[in-house]
């Protein structure tokens, strides 16, 4: 009976080891941040874009629809749509520290609050969109998409870490 | 969650205190469990599963040494495999990051690796996790049975996120068995409220100062601002974490736990060695009888004493953070008390006791350089400040803080020696024995209305050692 305690025990113990070993993969697979460059990670990301229904926008761009400075952040990369009547749009941001990621997750949402508002009526292939849209946070990179391909652009993201 | 929230103060611990008192005694531990795991999991919902995972992991190991007493060989490799797992998954949250930039920096290579943040307390809660192994492996305890009592000792909310490191000999009994009564909750929250008036009031204001200052390049203060400022970090750092320290012993006092102090007025040390025997003495006393002891301790020959206390030092150092100013003051720490015991610590024994506290504070002060400082260099530069390297001996907006803030200063001088808490009796009323008069009652309602004053409308500050 003893015997056959202790062995409950040993192998318990390496079992859980084994979880844990397990567990710590899957959180470098789907929660990790990156000792990776802005750059490196922007130049993936926008390998994977649309270009020719995602457009570049400047500085301005961006505070004008998210009230974000550019230059409060390590690097910034933002696409949208020129048409007023998508909804498409891809942002990238490399936070300088943890206390950002509060203030943009906030103004993502904030953003998609006020386009929801925009397509809700007149153009529900749009809002749909927004209500699917993809918001990942990785360390200091914050990564958001809304778009038909989200998932693909997710996608290059997480692999760009 | 934050012990100095109001989310905490209005809404998790009344509700937790009504079930544990209401419960009968058999369901105060799993009560008190699962406002635990609640309570880690507020703040970190993905590591909750780390901390679960660790626990019964030390549960398994606890017992497979305990079922392997008889064979010594085999013990101790079951013991080694133990403490092996645990420092290695402390190490790798902690310390690879580290590792691979010093890696980076000193070879011509750029390794690209995926950062996890630290998760909140796993310093604390594994190196409880360690006592409990090597004191079962040296038969000072028996494992628990229970796993939800060994799971309660390991994540119990008020002492999990940032101490005291509570031995389990130390509390092993009171897992069973302990006293809960009404006194004992009013002792406790009388402990809390001091410590919640140190952190809110005092720890955040002299933080703000050291901010202010800290924010001026190191080359362009003057002698008398990075005193200052330096001075600030010193209070800031003692009244957040004694104050943090004695939020969790009125907490453990309210739940029917004694835990150990862990701060007895570090700043009146009148030596280096008198300081770490006030300052985080849970930590200490950890790395005395878990490295400094097995190491050989001072039953050795002079030669070996230094190392082991310089392996102990920079270990401290390198408990506190992934980072080389740590290392650097904890070998700061590790020569300091080498001198006091070989060199100087005679001397210093003859001198004057104003002069022998002037000497403790001021190499006091010149290690929380390194410990504030983000590099050597900063540290390096800032000291440079502090002995007239800097912008000249004094500038006027220094001598403005201090004229705005003389009573803060008061205060935290006041709250860092026996005075304070002697003051404080004396305008309670109250005895050394704890009988609490309608006045006391008054004056620690008063302390919890201004911290919570101070909480609503200050901005979020967490404690400083949530980092570690």
């Amino acid at each position: 009976m003893t015997e056959r305690r202790v062995g409950v025990a040993e192998v318990m113990k390496y079992v859980i080891f084994a979880v844990i070993i397990g567990y710590v993969v899957l959180l470098l697979m789907f929660t990790s941040g990156s000792s990776r460059s802005f750059d490196e990670v922007a130049d993936s990301v926008r390998g994977a874009l649309d270009t020719e229904t995602l457009t570049e926008m400047n500085d301005q761009a961006l505070k004008r629809n998210f009230g974000l400075n550019s230059a409060d952040y390590d690097g910034v990369l933002y696409y949208a749509a020129e048409s007023s009547m998508s909804a498409e749009e891809v942002l990238l941001i490399k936070v300088k520290s943890d206390d950002q990621v509060q203030e943009v997750t906030d103004a993502l949402n904030e953003r998609i609050e006020t386009r929801l508002d925009a397509f809700e009526g007149y153009a529900p292939e749009e809002a749909k969109k927004l209500e699917n849209a993809n918001q990942s946070v990785r360390g200091e990179f914050i990564f958001f998409a809304v778009s038909s391909q989200a998932e693909d652009y997710r996608a290059a993201f997480d692999r760009s870490l | 969650m934050l012990f100095s929230s109001v989310t905490f103060l209005f809404l998790f611990l009344p509700v937790v205190l009504a079930v544990y008192y209401i419960v009968p005694d058999k369901g105060k531990n799993p009560v008190l469990l699962a406002a635990s795991i609640l309570f880690y999991a507020w703040g970190e919902p993905v590591y909750v599963v780390l901390m679960i995972l660790s626990i019964i992991l030390n549960y398994f190991c606890g017992r497979d040494i305990d079922q392997k007493a008889d064979d010594p060989a085999k013990a101790k490799r079951s013991m080694i495999f133990a403490v092996a797992v645990n420092v290695l998954i402390l190490g790798f949250f902690k310390y690879y990051g580290f590792l691979l930039d010093t890696l980076n920096s000193v070879l011509p290579s750029d390794i690209p690796y995926r950062e996890l943040p630290l998760p909140i307390g796993i310093s604390f809660y594994t190196f409880q996790s360690l006592s409990y192994i090597v004191d079962i492996y040296r038969k000072n305890v028996k494992p628990q049975n229970n796993i939800l009592y060994f799971a309660l000792y390991i994540s119990m909310f008020p002492q999990l996120i940032a101490g005291p490191i509570v031995r389990y000999i130390d509390i092993e009994e009171q897992l069973v068995k302990r006293r809960i009564s009404a006194v004992r909750l009013g002792q406790g929250a009388m402990i809390f409220i001091r410590g919640l008036a140190k952190k809110v009031i005092l720890a955040n204001m002299t933080g703000e100062i050291f901010e202010q200052i800290s924010a001026v390049s190191a080359s362009r203060l003057s002698v008398v601002a990075a005193w200052l400022g330096c001075i600030s970090y010193a209070f800031q750092i003692y009244f957040d974490f004694s104050g943090y320290s004695d939020m969790a012993v009125g907490l453990g006092k309210m739940f029917g736990f004694e835990f150990r102090k862990n701060f007895d007025y570090p700043y009146i040390s009148q030596s280096i060695s008198e300081f770490w025997r006030r300052w985080h003495i849970s930590l200490s006393t950890w790395f005395r009888e878990y490295v400094y002891i097995p190491l050989g301790g001072n039953r050795c020959s002079a030669a070996r004493n230094i190392i082991n206390l310089m392996i102990v030092w920079t270990l401290t150092g390198m408990w506190h953070g992934a980072a080389w100013n740590f290392i650097a003051w904890g070998l700061y720490y590790g020569v300091l008390l080498v001198m006091e015991k070989y060199v100087w610590g005679a001397a210093v024994d003859r001198l004057p006791k104003a002069v022998r506290h002037i000497y403790a504070l001021v190499l006091v002060m010149i290690g929380w350089v390194f410990f504030f400082s983000p590099s050597i260099g900063y540290a390096l530069r800032y000291l440079a400040a502090m002995f007239g390297g800097g912008a000249g001996l004094a500038d006027s907006g220094t001598w403005f803080i201090i004229l705005s803030h003389w009573l803060l200063y008061l205060l935290a001088v006041l709250g860092s020696t026996k005075a304070g808490y002697a003051l404080l009796r004396a305008v309670t009323g109250s005895s050394a024995r704890g009988r609490v008069s309608v006045s006391t009652i008054i004056v620690y309602f008063g302390m919890f209305f201004i911290a919570v004053a101070f909480l609503v409308t200050d901005t979020f500050n967490p404690f400083l050692y949530f980092r570690f």
